[in-house]
């Protein structure tokens, strides 16, 4: 493909979209006429505010896993579970499936998610050796399946509501499930901030390499 | 559109703000880091026998409710005896973990005496940790059961042993008066012949076990059973499932110390001990062990061990603790079987349980051999040996016992006559310990094995035991001088309790002896009453020959001593006196008793009357009239009864008592009182004492009331000043002749229709009358006393004509016709004699003491004509 082939990107024509309201503005005016937002062609801070918000989330990936998510009190015997022994519960339980779920949504998806992410933060850095239709699916994956992430809450939360028996039988969420959460909105954070505009001038900028 | 805006200038920020996140969150990661590395916890190896029970993840570790760890991980020793259980503990549990931390597996245990860990049902099995001394550690060995002392109580440890175990187990509790005051927590073999327990004592009670306190076993049932009966004795109910330990302390004793030993013995008997020594024998002779060793009856020791040495046989005895001191230097032991004798089998139980050592106290430290007699031996001191006196034997034999609060104190040994006859005397011993008892007081009654005593009060049943029956007993009584008794002297025995308290309150009774014409149903022990309350009592009734009447001894008791004073009467009461008159009825009935045994009632009269304190009346009337009693002998004829009256001028003034016939059957002999008011001149020795009866004639009726009450005595009072109490009373009525009236004599051959009473009438008016009649001493005339009233009397002179109006007079002459003479139709009637004078009284022809007339068959007509002017001469 020629480099003349493409359309003309709104950058090189001095054009871009407001980013509130998507007025198009010209970027010499500096604001947007309409609703006064500044307007600029790239986000150039919204690579490293991704990066400060992935690399949180990263940290409370720790505390997510290593400490207990729920607490279950079943006839007095209190049990205190990590998400990783709740699905080891769950697989001595003979629930497979759930249990491919369950670690799919709370372990494979986050840390996927911020793995992807990292890699595409450093794909607009740096040059990777990867093929854009590679990234571009990969991107669509990473946020598709994101929100599915939020399962696990959504379990915790229902089953804290709905089994309240005292010493009977009791759920509580553990210090972990409001790490796991804090996880997920960063990284839900992560994606929304970076301004993806930056990735696709990397893809074009290359494209010829490939 | 020339016009150039002017740049903005945008610096560029090198760092956002947005990297404080990340930041925020490596601290927070850090310090979670940090913390949990700090806080992971110790791993803690613990060695179990088994691992039943304990889950790894599941089994907590517990201290006081709080889970301080939990099971991480089992494994098996190496050699196989055991696991390894690890565990994690919190943090906070370090200082726990030292040298003597001990860790146990709490499990759910349900048992007779309580349940249990009753937790861990729920929760599941836990480990329990109770933290120690010493340095730090972390493996250590599971205790096989929960230490002794339940963490968090301060409560007394103490160490109890047993040659065995008994029925006891973990759990069995500790009884203090039947109060579960603890429990025992744990026991083992120690030494391979006794079991060591620990017992926990809670704290409340924990003063009550003292240093010299003594434990029993008082597990299961106590089962004594023998021929006195059967015997159960139990704690409580957990005690006879699970066992028990009771003890009981002195309360002066130091409380005792933590992990005191004590042992514990087999039963309570054991544990309050008692004094041991040995008795010696030349041969067991049926006495084995477990024999009683018996004083005066009761069981005070017993036979522990017998056996057999060289010389003979030694018993090892043991008695109480509370007998402790009637061992003595000079006590002495001997055999006692069964006594079959003619009198009886006494001791019949020995039969079967063989004999039995009987004891002799003494004085003095006790030895720790005593020789066993084979015999009973003789009392070293000499008994106090007395005579009793009794009138009659109340079945007391030789051998019978003495007692004293039916307690034994003596025997009898003999009983014979007293040398004049008149009562028994008894030779008796009183063992010399009980001497003291005896007092110069003290007296003794009978005991009978069976007292029926039926009173109106009820009927009262007394038994005593079967040696009572045969042998008869007699009890001690103590009187109430407390002077030591005289030997010599005896001291009286009853048949009785009622008979010694008769006796008792003879002896302080005042007493009095009346004279009573009559036994007036009176015995002994009949009651004396004083305003229906028992005073006294009769205590005898004799007959005494020289005055004819009976003695009635009275004994008043003490207290009413008082009420005899000079104005006192006694008197007879009838079980039911009626009082009838046409005023009413008054009814009064006496107390029962005395109306079935007699009784006799004490009254007093006004503070000033003087009654007579000799003297049984019939009757309260006459006992409060201070009648006087007086005797008058009449003819035999008399129809006169009882209770008749006697009067004066139709007033009762007395009352006869009793007639009886004399014995030549000639005259009664009447007893009766006169009222003391008007006694006086009834008593004069001319007083005239006659019977009053109903006379029935032509003329009238005179007494017609005796026609229905009787006859009575009537009395015209004398004047003399003699009093006498003895008359001759009259069956006729005494003329009243009285001293004014003219008394003249008439005399005719016949006596006709005239009789006593017969009027003499003069011009139709009575004014006189016949008072006797009677045949002249030569027979050939009848001659009629007439008396005239004295305001008649100067109507009748010598000149006086009298004849006779009796009847109807018809004289028929053929010439001179029929005439017809008749007085009144009462002198038709009754008869009557008619007085003519015919001349004046004057001095010269009055008519003198005795003047005699002639009652002229027929009337003269002429005397009709006489009629003399008449003055009334005085």
């Amino acid at each position: 493909m020629s480099k003349l082939s493409r359309p003309p990107q709104g950058e090189s024509l001095g054009l871009t979209n407001c980013p509130t309201c998507k007025f198009l503005c010209h970027l010499d005016q500096g604001s947007c006429p309409r609703c006064g937002q500044a307007v600029q062609s790239r986000d150039r801070t919204s690579v490293q505010k991704s990066w400060a918000l992935l690399i949180t989330a990263a940290i409370l990936l720790f505390p997510a896993n290593l400490y207990p998510i729920t607490i279950m009190t079943s006839q007095g015997q209190v049990r205190q579970d990590t998400i990783f022994s709740g699905i080891n519960h769950l697989v001595h339980l003979d629930l497979l499936p759930i249990a491919i779920i369950l670690f799919t949504a709370s372990i494979l998806v986050p840390m996927l998610k911020i793995f992807g992410l990292a890699l595409y933060l450093t794909a607009i850095s740096y040059r990777l050796p990867i093929s854009k239709k590679t990234l571009m699916a990969g991107f669509h994956i990473i946020e598709w399946i994101g929100r599915w992430s939020m399962l696990d809450l959504f379990v915790i939360s229902i089953t804290a509501a709905l089994i309240n028996m005292g010493q009977i039988w009791d759920a509580k969420p553990a210090p972990a499930a409001t790490a796991f959460a804090l996880v997920i909105l960063l990284t839900q954070l992560a994606a929304k901030v970076l301004d993806t505009r930056l990735l696709w001038d990397r893809l074009e900028s290359k494209d010829d390499t490939n | 559109m020339t016009q150039i805006e002017t740049p903005k200038v945008v610096k560029k920020k090198l760092f956002s703000p947005i990297w404080l996140l990340p930041l925020i969150a490596l601290a927070l990661g850090a310090w979670l880091g940090i913390k949990s590395i700090r806080e992971s916890g110790v791993e803690v190896r613990i060695h179990f026998p088994s691992a039943t029970g304990i889950d790894v993840g599941k089994t907590l570790v517990r201290y006081q409710g709080l889970t301080v760890g939990k099971v991480v991980d089992i494994s098996i020793d190496d050699q196989l005896q055991g696991v390894y259980v690890d565990l994690l503990m919190d943090y906070r549990s370090t200082p726990f973990l030292r040298d003597e931390t001990k860790f146990w597996l709490v499990t759910p245990k349900a048992s007779i005496t309580g349940v249990e860990g009753l937790d861990a049902l729920f929760s599941g099995n836990y480990i329990a940790i109770q933290p120690g001394e010493g340095d730090y550690k972390n493996e250590f060995t599971a205790e096989d059961q929960a230490p002794p002392v339940a963490p968090g109580s301060d409560g007394l440890m103490i160490e109890l042993t047993s040659p065995s175990l008994g029925s006891l187990d973990v759990g069995s509790q500790v009884f203090y008066r039947q109060i579960p005051v603890g429990k025992i927590v744990s026991y083992r073999l120690v030494n391979d012949d006794s079991i060591l327990f620990n017992a926990y004592i809670e704290k409340k009670y924990a003063h009550l076990v003292k240093q010299d306190s003594r434990f029993w076993n008082v597990s299961g049932l106590a089962l004594d059973a023998s021929l006195s009966g059967i015997k159960v004795k139990t704690e409580s109910l957990s005690a006879i499932l699970a066992g028990g330990v009771s003890f009981s302390s002195q309360s002066s004793s130091e409380q005792a110390n933590v992990n005191q030993t004590f042992t514990i013995f087999e039963d309570k008997e054991h544990a309050l001990g008692g004094i041991s020594f040995s008795l010696t024998a030349d041969d067991a002779d049926s006495l084995s062990t477990g024999a009683d060793i018996v004083y005066r009856g009761i069981t005070i020791g017993q036979i522990t061990h017998t056996q057999l040495t060289e010389s003979g046989v030694t018993f090892d005895a043991n008695i109480a603790t509370q007998y402790a001191e009637l061992l003595g230097t000079d006590s002495q032991f001997w055999l006692e079987g069964a006594d079959l004798s003619l009198s009886g089998i006494k001791h019949a139980s020995r039969l079967v349980t063989g004999n039995v050592v009987a004891f002799m106290p003494g004085s003095g430290e006790h030895q720790a051999s005593y020789p066993l007699l084979a015999k009973a031996p003789q009392h070293t001191q000499p008994p106090l040996l007395l005579s009793l006196s009794a009138e009659e034997n109340p079945g007391i034999s030789a051998g019978a016992e003495v007692r004293y609060k039916q307690l034994p104190i003596g025997q009898v040994d003999g009983v014979e006559f007293k040398p004049d006859f008149s009562g028994l005397a008894y030779r008796i011993q009183i063992w010399p310990e009980f001497a003291k008892l005896i007092h110069q007081g003290s007296y003794f009654v009978a005991e009978s094995a069976l007292a029926i005593d039926a009173s109106l009060d009820g009927i009262k049943v007394n038994t005593r035991d079967l040696s009572t029956l045969t042998k008869g007993a007699i009890s001690l009584m103590q009187g109430r001088s407390k002077k030591a008794v005289n030997p010599e002297r005896s001291l009286p025995l009853f048949a009785n309790a009622k008979q010694a308290e008769g006796y008792l309150a003879k002896q302080s009774r005042l007493k009095i002896v009346l004279a009573s014409p009559d036994g007036a149903g009176l015995a002994a022990h009949s009651p004396i009453y004083y305003k229906k309350m028992q005073i006294g009592e009769v205590q005898g009734v004799n007959w005494r020959a020289s005055s004819e009447d009976f003695a009635i001894e009275l004994g008043i008791d003490k207290q009413f001593a008082s009420l005899v004073k000079p104005s006192t009467i006694f008197w007879r009461n009838g079980a039911l006196s009626v009082d009838a008159s046409l005023n009413g009825v008054k009814l009064d009935v006496a107390p029962l008793e005395g109306a079935l045994k007699g009784s006799v009632s004490l009254g007093l009269l006004d503070k000033d009357d003087i009654g007579n304190q000799s003297h049984l009346y019939g009757s309260e009337t006459l006992a409060r009239a201070k009648a006087t009693p007086i005797s008058i002998v009449f003819d035999a004829s008399t129809r006169l009864s009882a209770h008749a009256p006697i009067r004066y001028q139709g007033h009762q003034i007395g009352q006869v008592e009793r007639v009886k016939l004399s014995q030549d059957l000639h005259s009664v002999s009447v007893d009766a009182y006169l009222y003391g008011d008007y006694a006086a001149p009834f008593l004069a020795d001319d007083a005239q004492y006659f019977i009053v009866d109903a006379n029935i004639s032509l003329s009238g009726i005179t007494a017609a009331e005796t026609l229905i009450t009787g006859p009575y005595v009537s009395v015209l009072p004398g004047e003399s000043g003699n009093i006498v109490h003895d008359f001759m009373g009259s069956v006729e009525s005494p003329a009243l002749l009285a001293q004014d009236a003219l008394t003249f004599t008439l005399v005719d051959d016949n006596l006709g229709s005239v009789k006593i009473g017969t009027p003499i009438i003069f011009r139709g008016i009575k004014i006189g009358e016949v008072k006797q009649v009677q045949l002249s001493s030569t027979g050939t005339q009848v001659e009629m006393t007439a008396q005239v009233a004295s305001g008649y009397r100067h109507l009748i002179n010598q000149s006086s004509q009298f004849w006779d109006l009796s009847g109807i007079k018809v004289d028929l002459g053929l010439f001179s016709g029929a005439q017809i003479e008749t007085g009144s139709l009462e002198t038709i009637i009754a008869g009557g004699i008619g007085v003519a004078t015919q001349s004046a009284t004057t001095e010269q022809n009055r008519i003198g003491q005795h003047q005699i007339f002639s009652l002229q068959p027929k009337l003269d007509p002429d005397w009709l004509k006489w009629a003399p002017n008449q003055q009334s001469l005085h």
